[in-house]
């Protein structure tokens, strides 16, 4: 094993006899996705194997199929692709909700407005939810003046209240 | 023989199955299970291209796994 010039030995090593590199991915960076993603570009002119030596590294290693090419290059070329890879990805992430926001609405958009037949066989009768705990009762409904009956219910007690109130005081007085 | 361990946190076991029995042709293959890995070892009919063969054997395996994973 040996080190490349202007790269750290402890991210990549080669190994020159082999015609391999090996790199060292932490994982807390690049999500696994990203190194399959990077993995897909190479395939083609290299043979990749990951490995996880631990559980915060990936390690990955490159072995280019025709023998030639400098494992200096390739080692650069594959962290600069896993790089790319995994901010697309986050990007990708956390885009994600306006994407389908913006793809359900041309999907409704395409399908046209509803046809009359459409909106004559509609049931509008039909209660749109159910509502348990009245959060969607009116103004009128939740506050409405309660009935005579209960009125005077609750005004015998008040009265009743009052008085025993009132005798109190005038004890004191006296 | 070349020894080829693919980590179980990274392959899918019946990927590495299934990219066995494709190039199964070309050599002899023992599959051995350990704690981490899954372990082939292969031994080419000609052993010139028995590292070709375990090279594009890691790379099918890995293109399987991460279509197995979802991606990409």
């Amino acid at each position: 094993m040996t080190a490349l010039d202007r790269v750290p030995e402890s991210l990549v090593s080669a190994d020159s006899a082999a015609g391999a590199v090996h790199l060292t991915v932490d994982a807390n960076i690049y999500p696994l996705d990203a190194v399959f993603a990077a993995a897909f570009t190479f395939m083609k002119r290299h043979w990749l194997f990951v490995d996880r030596p631990d559980a915060d590294h990936y390690k990955v290693t490159l072995a280019a199929k025709d023998g030639d090419d400098d494992l200096g290059s390739i080692a650069g070329d594959f962290a600069n692709e896993l790089l790319s890879c995994a901010y697309r990805q986050r990007l990708a992430k956390e885009s994600r909700a306006t994407v389908e926001a913006v793809t359900f609405q041309a999907m409704a958009g395409a399908m046209g407005p509803p046809s009359l037949e459409e909106l004559e066989d509609f049931d509008f009768s039909d209660d749109a939810f159910e509502d348990p705990l009245g959060i969607a009762q009116s103004w009128e409904e939740k506050y409405a003046k309660k009935d005579k009956t209960a009125d005077d219910d609750g005004g015998d007690a008040a009265t009743s209240d009052g008085d025993k109130t009132d005798d109190t005081d005038d004890g004191d007085a006296s | 023989m070349i020894e080829l361990r693919f980590h179980r946190d990274v392959y899918v076991g019946e990927c590495v199955d299934q990219a066995v029995k494709v190039y199964g042709k070309l050599g002899e293959f023992e599959l051995v299970e350990e704690d981490n890995h899954w372990l082939v070892k292969l031994t080419a009919r000609n052993p010139d291209k028995e590292r070709k063969i375990a090279g594009e054997l890691g790379n099918y395996a890995l293109g399987l796994s991460a279509k197995r994973r979802g991606q990409p």
